[in-house]
C-alpha cells in the first residue's frame, strides 16, 4: 500500500507543478545593444504565487564576509526570517548598515569573527553598505517564496515545480530597474526578459547619517 | 487692501509654496528605495595637533622709506622687507580643541579653540596664541558645496564663522594669494542661507568686517609693529617683516571693533545623489565702510585706513573715501577623486583697486588595503595637489613707503602631496613658489618648503 502511495505521489508531482524557463538579457543604457561588463548571473528571478507559499528559514545563519574592503558574496538570496552573519576578515574596522526600509539596521564598527548578526523578517531588497568605505556595496534579497533562481552565464534560467495559477515573476538585477511580470501558469514557451542597465556598479548613496561620504571627511575645515 | 494687491500677494504665496513643495513631491516618485535615516544627536570632541618642518628661502628687498638710524639694526643704513624666519625649522604650529554637538542636519553647535596657532597668528610673535577660531550655532540645514540639497529650506548661523565664499575643502596646508588676501579668516557675525529647490541657493551675511592689515603669504605672517620694533636704539627682532600683502586680517576672539560688513551671494549646484560628482557655481559681493583705525592685538599698527596711511604724510596710499567692496565668483568641481576649486575676487579698497584669481586641482587616490594597525588602515590615500594664484594690484605705491610689496603684482604656485598615514593622521609636503614684480620691473622670488604632520584625534 505504501509503495502504491509513493508511486501516486511521483506521478502526481509533475502533473500538479509547472516549469518556467526563460532568458534574461542585460542591455546597455538606452537599450542600444547588450550591456558590457555587467554579470547576468548576479540577477535574481523569483516567482510569487498569488496564493502565498510558506518558506522556512534555516537554523544556521547565512554569511556575508568583509574581505579586502568588499562584501563576499556581493549578492545573497535568503528566505524571510533568516539570519545573516557578517564576519570581518580585514585587519581594519568596518561598519555594516542599511537604510532599506523596512529592514534597516546598523551593526556599528567591529572586526574579526564570528561577526555580528541580523535577522531579516521582512521581504525585500536590502542594500548593504559600510559607513567607513563608500565603495563597499552588497545586496540581500529576502524572499517569502521558495521559487527563485539565478540565470547562467548566457542568461538562461528555469524555475521548476511552480504551482499552477496566477502569480508574479520578478526579475531583479542591482544595476537595472526590477521587472515584474504577471503570469498565469502554465506558461507557453520560454520567457524573454530584457533589463536595461541604468545604474553604476557602485550606486550613489549617503552614509548612515544621511551625509555625503565625500565632502565631510578630511577637510581642513570640518562642516558638521 | 485693494483686490489687485491681494491677488498679487496670493500669487507670490502660491509661487513660494510651489517652489518649496515641488522638490518634496518629486522626491516621492524618483527617490531611491532607501529610507531617510532618522535624525540623531551626535557629539564629537577632538584634538588636532600640527607639527611642521619649514625651510624658508632667505630674501630681503630694500624699501623706499627713510628710517631713522636709531630705528635700524646696528650697521644697517636702510630698511628691508625680509623673509620672516629664514632657514630650516621644526615647529609645532597648532594644537586645536574641537567640539561639535548636532542633531541630524538641522541643528549644530561647533567650537574650535586654537592654542598655538602659529601660522594664523598676526603678528607672528606677539599675536594672541590662544583664540577661539570658530564658535557658532546653526539652525537649519547647510549643504556643502557641490552636493544636492534634499529640498527647499533655510538656515541661520551665528557666531564666529567662515566667510561664505571660503574654500573649506582644502588639500594643502598653505594658502593661495586670493584666499589669504580676502577670505582665509573667520569673522564675527551671522549668515542666512536659503535653498530654493535642490539646485538654487542664496546666502546673505552681516559681520564685523575683519580689518585690513598686512601679512606675508607664506606660513608665518611676519612681525610688524611689535614691541620688539620699539626697543630703541637699533632694534633687530628675530622675526622679520616678511614680504607682506594687504589682507582681511585674522581677528583673535570675538571682536566687534570693525565696521559692519554685509554680503549676498547666489549659487547653483549640480551633483549626483551621493555627492561623488558635482559642480557648484557661486557669485557674491561684500561691502563695508573702512574704519579710521582698528586695534589689533600684538601690534601698534592700526588696521583699515590706518595701514594705508603709513607712518607719515608722504607714505599715504592714494585712497579716497572709506568704501570697501569685494565681488567675486567661485567654482567647485568634483569628479570622483578629482576636485577643482577656483575663485576670482575684485576688490575696491577705498579707491585702490586690485583683483585676484586662484585655482586648485587635486586628485585623491585611495590606496589598497595592505596593512592595518588598531583596526585602522595604514597608508589610506595619496592626494597630489597644485594651486596657482595671482594678485594684480592696480594702484601705485606712494613715493615713500615701508611696505612697497603692497602694490607688487604677484604669482604663487603651491604644489604638494598629502599622504593619509592612518585614521586622523596625514603628512603634507608642499613647495610654495612666489614670484613678484617689483616697481622696477624686476622679478623676484621668496619660496618655501613646508612639511606638515597633522594628527586629529576624535574624528
Amino acid at each position: 500500500m505504501r509503495k502504491v502511495f509513493a508511486l501516486l505521489l511521483i506521478l502526481a508531482g509533475p502533473l500538479s507543478a509547472e516549469d518556467l524557463t526563460g532568458r534574461v538579457q542585460l542591455l546597455a543604457k538606452g537599450g542600444k545593444g547588450p550591456a558590457r561588463g555587467t554579470d547576468v548571473r548576479q540577477t535574481v528571478v523569483w516567482f510569487q504565487p498569488a496564493t502565498p507559499q510558506a518558506v522556512r528559514a534555516g537554523d544556521t545563519p547565512f554569511e556575508m564576509v568583509t574581505r579586502r574592503k568588499e562584501f563576499e558574496p556581493r549578492l545573497l538570496v535568503i528566505p524571510k526570517g533568516s539570519r545573516v552573519r557578517f564576519p570581518n576578515e580585514d585587519p581594519i574596522l568596518h561598519n555594516v548598515f542599511s537604510v532599506s526600509a523596512p529592514n534597516q539596521f546598523d551593526l556599528g564598527l567591529y572586526k574579526g569573527r564570528p561577526g555580528k548578526e541580523k535577522r531579516f523578517d521582512q521581504p525585500g531588497v536590502v542594500r548593504i553598505y559600510c559607513n567607513v568605505h563608500h565603495d563597499m556595496v552588497a545586496y540581500i534579497v529576502v524572499l517569502d517564496t521558495p521559487y527563485h533562481t539565478s540565470p547562467n552565464a548566457d542568461g538562461e534560467f528555469s524555475l521548476r515545480g511552480l504551482p499552477k495559477g496566477p502569480g508574479k515573476l520578478v526579475v531583479w538585477q542591482e544595476q537595472a530597474d526590477a521587472r515584474t511580470i504577471d503570469l498565469d501558469l502554465p506558461q507557453k514557451g520560454p520567457l524573454k526578459v530584457d533589463l536595461e542597465v541604468v545604474r553604476p556598479l557602485i550606486p550613489s548613496h549617503l552614509d548612515k547619517s544621511g551625509q555625503s561620504y565625500f565632502r565631510s571627511r578630511g577637510d581642513r575645515y570640518d562642516t558638521p | 487692501m485693494a483686490p489687485g494687491r491681494l491677488r498679487r500677494r496670493g500669487c507670490i504665496l502660491v509661487f513660494l509654496s510651489a517652489t518649496i513643495c515641488a522638490p518634496a513631491l518629486h522626491a516621492q516618485t524618483a527617490a531611491e528605495p532607501d529610507a531617510e535615516p532618522q535624525p540623531q544627536w551626535r557629539t564629537r570632541f577632538g584634538l588636532e595637533v600640527k607639527a611642521n618642518y619649514r625651510d624658508s628661502q632667505e630674501n630681503r628687498f630694500p624699501v623706499p622709506y627713510q628710517f631713522e638710524p636709531v630705528q635700524l639694526p646696528v650697521g644697517q643704513t636702510r630698511g628691508f622687507e625680509e623673509t620672516v624666519d629664514a632657514g630650516r625649522h621644526y615647529e609645532f604650529s597648532n594644537v586645536a580643541l574641537l567640539g561639535t554637538v548636532a542633531r541630524g542636519d538641522l541643528f549644530a553647535v561647533h567650537v574650535k579653540v586654537d592654542l598655538i596657532d602659529l601660522h594664523d597668528r598676526n603678528p607672528t610673535s606677539t599675536g594672541q596664541k590662544a583664540d577661539v577660531d570658530e564658535a557658532w550655532v546653526r539652525l537649519g540645514r547647510e549643504v556643502p558645496p557641490a552636493t544636492l540639497a534634499p529640498g527647499s529650506g533655510v538656515y541661520v548661523k551665528l557666531g564666529k564663522i567662515a566667510k561664505f565664499e571660503r574654500q573649506n575643502d582644502r588639500h594643502l596646508e598653505s594658502y593661495g594669494l586670493v584666499s589669504t588676501a580676502f577670505n582665509r579668516f573667520e569673522e564675527t557675525g551671522g549668515e542666512v542661507g536659503a535653498h530654493l529647490g535642490r539646485h538654487l541657493y542664496l546666502k546673505a551675511r552681516a559681520a564685523a568686517g575683519n580689518p585690513v592689515f598686512l601679512r606675508d603669504p607664506n606660513a608665518l605672517a611676519g612681525d610688524n609693529g611689535t614691541p620688539e620694533d620699539l626697543r630703541l636704539p637699533n632694534p633687530d627682532p628675530d622675526l622679520k617683516s616678511g614680504v607682506p600683502i594687504l589682507y582681511n586680517a585674522h581677528f583673535a576672539n570675538f571682536n566687534l571693533d570693525g565696521k559692519l560688513e554685509t554680503g549676498v551671494g547666489i549659487g547653483w549646484r549640480f551633483a549626483d545623489e551621493g555627492g561623488r560628482n558635482g559642480l557648484d557655481l557661486f557669485a557674491w559681493g561684500n561691502r563695508r565702510k573702512l574704519a579710521d583705525t582698528v586695534k589689533i592685538h600684538g601690534t601698534f599698527y592700526g588696521g583699515d585706513l590706518d595701514i594705508l596711511s603709513g607712518p607719515k604724510a608722504d607714505t599715504v596710499f592714494a585712497y579716497t573715501g572709506d568704501d570697501k567692496r569685494e565681488t567675486g565668483g567661485n567654482v567647485w568641481l568634483y569628479l570622483g577623486g578629482f576636485s577643482f576649486f577656483g575663485q576670482y575676487v575684485a576688490q575696491d579698497l577705498a579707491g585702490l583697486k586690485r583683483d585676484g584669481m586662484e585655482g586648485e586641482a587635486s586628485w585623491r587616490l585611495d590606496l589598497p588595503l595592505i596593512w592595518g594597525i588598531g583596526g585602522r588602515q595604514l597608508f589610506t590615500y595619496v592626494a597630489p595637489a597644485v594651486r596657482w594664484s595671482r594678485l594684480d594690484n592696480h594702484f601705485r605705491n606712494p613715493k615713500e613707503t615701508p611696505t612697497p610689496s603692497f602694490s607688487w603684482d604677484w604669482d604663487k604656485v603651491d604644489s604638494g602631496v598629502r599622504l593619509g598615514l592612518w585614521e586622523g593622521l596625514d603628512l603634507t609636503v608642499e613647495y610654495a613658489a612666489n614670484k613678484f614684480i617689483l616697481a622696477s620691473g624686476a622679478k623676484r622670488h621668496n619660496d618655501e618648503l613646508l612639511a606638515t604632520l597633522r594628527w586629529e584625534i576624535g574624528r
